[in-house]
């Protein structure tokens, strides 16, 4: 179980998130949504201990994970905005890094990257060097470096943006199948692909939780409605 | 594996993986091969280890390695915006740091090595004499020393490149910080205070590589490089840490961070001071071995005559029992085959050998000493003071020569460096060895009524910083004219002391300081051009060492009245065409009259050649110049010092073959270097 609490953050005097607070249970895909500048990057920054709040938890199974930062990463997939990765490196060194990075043991580590690769469809790229791969390439090698321990905690920071058609309609069984093993929160504006996979929607407006929507059961198609009303400025 | 070593592994690779880091490996060979060649060509004859000359030359340039192959480690992910993707990783700031401190600092002592093994390769093909007494084991000092301070530089190098952003400007500040500050500071340091330039010496970190090399390791010098080391690997986690937040709230955080950086930055300033406090000093015999007598041993062991008991008193589980046993053996059979005094070795442990202890202990002795005795007379010898050639043979020297004590009046009150200081700013060494060569060093303080004693041997003005008064200086003129000796060390011309009264004397000093080519740490002068005088003559072939010395000239009163008014000049040692050392004597050849006590003065120009540091720091000839100069002045011309014959550095590389060792050591090898680390990240970059 993740929860997150009273989260709050101010930025230069600009209270850019405000009591956020919401649940994610195990095997449910949360997706965050908002408009420019509502607050989701900074939000997942702080879930992903990049920046501190001023006040506010984030639980995990219990625990306060902010009071043992270190712990908590090891539980943590972080897939940031910008993807910036090693140019220099062939994927399959820059996974095996990032696996010994994250402190899994050596013998391990290739299972893990080639499951993460295989979630991910870059197990043809094992041996291309990073530097030769196009922006949603990368972005699919960033997503198998978040995937790569079987993160109990998903985090993924516009994740739609750059991937190809192919590949947004893949992500849904990603994460359903990351779902198995983490709670996911994604955030991003592509309301259409979101809406087929999501089991949960928050949407932040001037960085409080403004309206949640369950998708459980719901219409795709008029749940896609509520969210725009909702993002429009309307009621869910 | 450990993060840190997952980040040390990255960090090689990213480096293997850049053109630019076989440019910078390739660049920095060259320049310190070539600093190295033109140093050795320097070198040539002064008593020093050439893996001193080989440190000497290759720490100019670390700091530009360090700060080369450091600038991106930080920067680079701050700048692409990786520093999100690591921070995200369960693994501490700290550890990131000293995961990134280490690849840097191992690319560092892998360029150090090739350095290392190009020069012995280079040295075993061209000019093999230069590492005899010296060998692979005799550059481990040197080789630490670089390190030490290799350790420093990537530490600082790595702490820049977590401030800045861009690489460039990380390095940038590396090199302000490492090479500009110190450097340039030091350069002020001296211009604003010229006559404390003795004083100063050799820049700090310079003098630490020359005094490394040499086997001469203070503790508080390797703690201090390890405490600031780890001072700034501290800065350089805080610093990451507060990136984390950077810009973004964690106002608290820099707050405390810069608190903590405060508090850490006074705590390694008061360790470094008190380390350096209790320092403690050993001098490895490595890099400089002796390996013969000189020529003044062997003469004092062949003059003496008769026997003379020498007793070790030491326990046999002291560290220095093996090697002064040897020494003392072979000193016994030098002594023998040379037909002169025969040496009855003993060994008296104070704890099993009660007796002999007692005895030794009512003759003086302490636990540690070793104790010289013919006939009735004996002569305790503490070993902290050492128990070299030199020192040995003075000591018989004294023990089988008829007593006869000379007085060496030093003058006080004009800022002179102290006979009885033990700092590396004293003469307290040179004093000890005058001692031991039969003198007796007396303070005397011309203020006032006093008088310069009859029994006055000689004066020495060893670098007066203040004027003499008029009185004071009419005293010393008076003396003079009446034959006395004057030894002057001056620090500059217009440094005061006697200077004013030299001209009349027939020496002008020169106001400027003399500069020449031949250097080994860059701000020294290496002197090797001597002239026939009685003190000069037995140093040919040996190089003295003096800091930025200044020259000197006949004045109008030289060379000019006749009979026992004509004052001759003779340069003693030049420095290209400058004199630097000059003596001036007047009476010579006033005929039979040998009631004439020619007037003496020598004059040295610089104030600081034998304080203690420079001793310590290079085994040269200064020392024997010094005595020579007593010897001379105090009219004791028969036990004038011989150069040193021995342990010097020799290449026997002519014009040709020297510019064939420099084509090799900085064109040929950094050239194959520079090929192979193109084509390992050429590789690298070819794959897939």
């Amino acid at each position: 179980m993740f929860e997150v609490r009273n989260i709050a953050f101010t930025y230069r005097k600009k209270q850019v998130l405000r009591d956020v607070s919401f649940v994610v249970s195990p095997g449910e895909v949360v997706c965050v949504i908002g408009a420019n500048g509502a607050g989701k990057t900074t939000l997942l920054k702080v879930l992903a201990t990049l920046v501190a709040p001023d006040s506010g938890v984030v639980m995990v199974d219990g625990q306060n994970a902010l009071a043992r930062p270190l712990r908590y990463r090891r539980q943590l997939g972080y897939l940031p905005e910008h993807v910036a990765l090693y140019e220099d490196m062939t994927v399959k060194e820059y996974l095996n890094y990032r696996a010994a990075l994250k402190g899994e043991p050596v013998k391990r580590i290739r299972r893990r990257v080639d499951e993460a690769c295989e979630m991910c469809r870059i197990s043809d790229l094992l041996r291309a060097p990073i530097g030769s791969l196009s922006a949603g390439l990368k972005k699919r090698v960033a997503l198998a470096d978040a995937l790569l321990l079987r993160p109990r905690v998903l985090l993924l920071d516009d994740f739609l943006a750059g991937l190809d058609s192919d590949m947004r309609e893949a992500a849904g069984s990603v994460l359903s199948a990351a779902a198995a093993f983490s709670s996911v929160i994604v955030t991003g504006h592509e309301l259409d692909d979101f809406a087929k996979w999501a089991t949960m929607f928050f949407v932040l407006k001037d960085g409080v939780i403004a309206s949640s929507l369950s998708a459980v059961g719901v219409d795709r198609a008029a749940l896609r409605g509520r969210l725009a009303a909702v993002l429009k400025g309307g009621a869910a | 594996m450990s993060p840190v070593r997952v980040t040390w592994s990255r960090t090689i690779g990213r480096a293997r993986s850049l053109f630019s880091t076989g440019f910078a490996i390739s660049g920095f060979l060259a320049a310190s091969a070539a600093l190295f060649a033109f140093r050795l060509d320097a070198a040539e004859g002064v008593s020093i280890s050439v893996a001193s000359v080989w440190a000497s030359a290759v720490a100019p340039f670390l700091p530009a390695l360090a700060a080369f192959l450091a600038m991106d480690v930080w920067s680079d992910e701050l700048q692409s915006g990786r520093i999100e993707l690591l921070l995200t990783a369960p693994v501490k700031e700290r550890e990131f740091t000293i995961g990134k401190f280490l690849g840097v600092f191992t690319m560092l002592v892998f360029a150090t090595f090739i350095s290392f093994a190009t020069m012995v390769v280079a040295l075993r093909v061209y000019a093999p004499s230069a590492l005899a007494g010296v060998g692979v084991l005799g550059f481990c000092p040197a080789f630490f020393a670089l390190m030490l301070q290799g350790m420093l530089w990537c530490a600082v190098s790595v702490a820049m490149s977590s401030v800045f952003r861009h690489a460039a400007a990380a390095a940038f500040a590396s090199l302000i910080l490492l090479v500009g500050i110190p450097r340039g500071g030091w350069a002020a340091l001296l211009a604003w205070a010229p006559l404390g330039r003795p004083a100063f010496g050799e820049m700090l970190f310079d003098a630490h590589v020359v005094d490394m090399s040499s086997g001469l390791f203070s503790s508080g010098t390797v703690l201090s490089y390890l405490f600031l080391s780890s001072f700034f690997l501290f800065a350089a986690s805080k610093n990451i840490a507060v990136c984390r937040f950077g810009g973004r709230g964690g106002r608290s955080l820099r707050l405390s961070t810069t608190f903590a950086l405060i508090l850490a930055g006074i705590f390694t300033g008061l360790a470094v001071e008190l380390v350096n406090r209790l320092d403690t000093k050993m001098d490895l015999p490595v890099g400089n071995v002796e390996t013969e007598f000189s020529a003044r041993t062997r003469g004092v062991l062949a003059d003496a005559h008769g026997e003379m008991t020498v007793t070790c008193f030491l326990p046999r589980k002291d560290a220095r029992f093996r090697p002064v046993g040897h020494f003392l053996r072979k000193l016994q059979r030098e002594s023998a085959s040379l037909g002169g005094i025969k040496i009855d070795l003993r060994f008296v442990d104070p704890l099993w050998d009660l007796g002999p202890a007692e005895r030794l202990v009512r003759l003086g002795a302490t636990e540690g000493s070793l104790v010289f005795e013919k006939g009735r007379r004996n002569v305790v010898l503490p070993l902290a003071d050492g128990y070299g050639e030199r020192i040995c043979a003075s000591t018989i020297q004294s023990l089988t020569m008829p007593p006869q004590r000379r007085n060496v009046y030093w003058t006080v009150g004009h800022g002179e460096a102290a006979r009885d200081e033990y700092g590396a700013f004293g003469m307290s060494d040179i004093a000890r060895e005058l001692s031991r060569e039969g003198y007796r060093n007396v303070a005397i303080d011309l203020a006032g009524d006093a008088q310069i004693p009859s029994d006055c041997a000689l004066i020495v003005v060893a670098g007066a910083k203040e004027d003499f008064s008029r009185a004071e200086a009419g005293r010393v003129d008076s003396y003079l004219r009446a034959g006395g000796r004057l030894l002057v060390l001056l620090a500059a011309a217009d440094s005061g002391g006697v200077a004013s009264l030299l001209p009349g004397w027939g020496l002008r000093p020169s106001p400027a300081t003399t500069a020449g080519a031949k250097s080994i740490s860059g701000t020294d002068l290496i002197v090797g051009e001597f002239s026939e005088h009685a003190i000069s003559k037995p140093l040919q072939g040996s190089r003295i060492v003096l800091e930025r010395p200044i020259g000197f000239m006949p004045s109008a009163a030289a060379e000019t009245g006749s009979g026992a008014d004509r004052i001759e000049f003779t340069p003693l040692a030049k420095a290209g065409t400058a004199v630097v050392a000059a003596a001036v004597e007047r009476g010579v050849g006033a005929g039979a009259d040998l009631s004439i006590r020619p007037m003496r003065i020598v004059a040295i120009g610089d104030a600081g050649f034998v304080m203690n540091g420079q001793l310590g720091a290079r085994a040269n000839a200064n020392r024997d110049f010094f005595l020579n100069c007593v010897a001379y002045l105090s009219g004791t011309d028969a036990s004038v010092a011989s150069g040193a014959e021995t342990n010097v550095l020799a290449t026997g590389l002519d014009r040709v073959a020297r510019g064939r060792f420099a084509a090799v050591v900085a064109g040929a090898v950094p050239f194959v270097v520079l090929l192979l680390l193109m084509a390992v990240a050429a590789r690298r970059r070819r794959r897939g």
